[in-house]
């Protein structure tokens, strides 16, 4: 597979270079202060044309492809900043709604998640329910023109911000079949929804990650997303594209662990010379470097499938199996090449750090990605 | 109102690597827009979002100028004209400033001509005022705003500790500083717009040019030797006292080296 970066891939680097260098401080710093995302970051997104990167110029999107996507989001993964969150929380939410939206749903919906309007939300988990359909208890029950919905749904990002979500409830009025999961776009400020406090993470400083409950919700039927039935489907392929932009970000989060270590070992001097020409934080560069190549060339391999329009979620569970202790190691080993800098807050790799921890257990846990790869793999008839 | 900018492509001087004699390696240094004439660029785009009309980004160079001009479509300018000919080789600001007043009269129709205050690499400031005397235009230098309403143009005026408002009708030429605005950083979409252009390429022969003023040959200026000072290993010499004796003691050393 040919990944050669083209002038449009290099102008996309650059802007996202730009991008994250003179817009990102503020933000991070209202992040900081406030311990929530500015106000207006949508409004800050849109004004810069950075949502809808997937989504077709008729619907206020850019038209453009993935890979250009997970370019930028790269970048500003070496930010350390949260905010690139709900950057990809607009954008794949929009373009999942592309996807299986009727023309209606979609002249409805997308475009105010293209012009900074509206925050995006996709939801799914919930108190006692991992990965398992079946252990849906959000309910949506039918009622005229409607659907009334009651549950709880739990680690919730953006949650709480004005906008659409994409909520997966158990549908009753599909009770006994199969497949009885539906994907409701509800408007985040209806009556009869109320969120929790902000979960105080380990990393995603900032992030307003909390629970949301429905109490007699009432949606219309038009605000089905796809087909009634079609909720785990849809959430399967979103997130399959979620993971792919997640390990983007984490790629980008383990190059500012190598070039913190690598500035760091020509900075300081050990026995009369930097201590980056000793074999053994020499070695250290090298692996780090090596880790972080493979996974870049696994997200770009598995990003391109998808813009390729091939079927892409077993290659995105395995870029998540991969990745993810690849650069949780790349960025624990910035730490130890830091030493007790790196475990303070005075320098960024702790934050790398901390941040690289969450691609384990945020859109899919890595386990269930285990599970999907090799249960594919038992399957397979292919050797 | 129809907006014209003139832009550079300069060496990214803040990647400059020296040679053991002290001299700038040149071969492999990366080129980028001037970074004050993203600014320029900035100006005209607020004017155009205020007033319509169109900005038309010109510049002048060997080939790879096109990058720059692509840079500047993807601010979201509307055309670009790329002045690339060999006969325009070697240029110094004289010939540089006379080709760049054809082109601009070849374009025509214009309000207002805009262009970074000086360029990173050469430091003159001199392209924009000779572009307006040339084609007779009011000059508005060293800009630190613009606005434009009854067929002229307001700036506020930076001359070091100086500064004043000065106005001029319409068409005229402004030159503008860093600080007249943060340019934008790319949106996505003009980006993805910029790489299904095609950039015009203008010659000598599609400015209708006097070539005796053209290029090396056209320019009065000649450079007899590019040199970067030799730098010398220096002595750190801590000086003594109280603020005010300390203060003392330094004026007296750079008056007897002559420094100030």
């Amino acid at each position: 597979m040919d990944f050669t970066i083209s002038p449009v891939n290099k102008m996309i680097i650059k802007a996202a270079k730009d991008f994250s260098e003179r817009k990102i401080p503020a933000i991070e710093a209202y992040m900081k202060a406030n311990n929530d995302y500015p106000p207006d970051l949508m409004e800050i997104y849109a004004k810069n044309r950075m949502l809808g990167f997937n989504v077709p110029r008729e619907y206020g999107g850019i038209g453009t492809s993935n890979f250009n996507m997970i370019l930028y989001i790269e970048e500003m993964g070496k930010t350390a900043s949260t905010c690139f969150l709900p950057f990809m929380m607009n954008n794949s939410v929009a373009e999942t709604i592309c996807h299986w939206g009727s023309e209606e749903v979609k002249k409805k919906f997308v475009p105010p998640l293209c012009d900074g309007t509206a925050w995006a939300t996709m939801a799914f988990t919930e108190p006692d329910t991992g990965s398992d359909p079946k252990m849906l208890t959000t309910t949506a029950r039918p009622d005229g023109d409607d659907f009334i919905i009651n549950g709880t749904k739990r680690f919730i990002s953006m949650a709480n911000k004005p906008g659409y979500g994409v909520f997966i409830c158990k549908d009753l009025s599909l009770a006994g079949q199969k497949n009885n999961t539906t994907a409701f776009i509800i408007d985040k400020s209806s009556p009869g929804i109320s969120c929790s406090k902000h979960y105080e993470l380990t990393g995603l400083e900032g992030a307003d990650t909390c629970d949301i409950t429905f109490t007699d919700v009432r949606v219309p039927k038009g605000n089905i997303l796809g087909n009634q039935g079609e909720g785990f489907n849809i959430l399967l392929r979103w997130i399959a594209g979620e993971r792919i932009q997640q390990a983007a970000g984490m790629v980008g989060v383990g190059q500012r662990a190598f070039d913190e270590a690598k500035k760091y070992s020509l900075q300081r001097v050990v026995n009369g010379m930097p201590m980056g020409y000793m074999q053994g934080f020499y070695w250290m560069l090298g692996e780090m470097k090596v880790k972080l190549e493979a996974c870049r060339l696994m997200v770009y391999q598995a990003v391109c499938k998808q813009d390729a329009g091939k079927a892409f979620e077993v290659d995105s569970a395995e870029v998540k199996v991969f990745t993810t202790p690849m650069i949780q190691e790349v960025t624990r080993m910035a730490v130890q090449f830091l030493g007790s800098y790196g475990y303070s807050k005075e320098y960024i790799v702790e934050k790398l750090f901390r941040l690289a921890m969450h691609q384990g257990v945020v859109a899919s846990s890595l386990e269930i990605n285990k599970t999907i790869v090799g249960m594919t793999a038992l399957m397979s008839r292919s050797k | 109102m129809n907006i014209i900018v003139c832009i550079k492509q300069v060496p990214n001087v803040t990647q400059v690597k020296w040679d053991a004699d002290g001299s700038l390696i040149r071969t492999g240094l990366p080129t980028i827009i001037n970074p004050v004439d993203k600014n320029a660029i900035e100006a005209a785009l607020q004017l155009k979002e205020q007033h319509g009309g169109k900005v038309t980004v010109l510049s002048m160079g060997p080939s790879q100028v096109e990058s720059a001009l692509r840079e500047a479509l993807c601010m979201g300018v509307d055309d670009v004209i790329q002045l690339t000919d060999r006969k325009f080789a070697g240029a110094d600001t004289w010939a540089t400033s006379y080709t760049i007043g054809c082109a601009i009269q070849k374009i025509g129709d214009y309000d207002l001509v805009i262009t970074g205050v000086e360029a990173m690499d050469g430091n003159t400031a001199q392209v924009g005022p000779q572009v307006a005397e040339y084609l007779g235009l009011p000059l508005l230098s060293y800009a630190l705003s613009i606005a434009v309403a009854d067929g002229k143009v307001t700036i506020d005026q930076k001359l070091g500790d100086v500064a004043r408002v000065i106005e001029a009708k319409l068409p005229a030429l402004v030159t503008v500083e860093k600080e007249i605005n943060e340019y934008r950083v790319t949106p996505i979409d003009k980006l993805i717009d910029a790489f299904e252009r095609t950039i015009p390429v203008w010659g000598v022969d599609d400015i209708s040019p006097d070539v005796v003023h053209l290029g090396l040959k056209g320019s009065p200026t000649k450079l007899r030797k590019v040199y970067s000072p030799k730098l010398e290993k220096g002595k750190v010499e801590m000086l003594e006292g109280t603020p005010d004796e300390v203060a003392r003691q330094l004026v007296d050393k750079l008056n007897a080296k002559f420094l100030i």
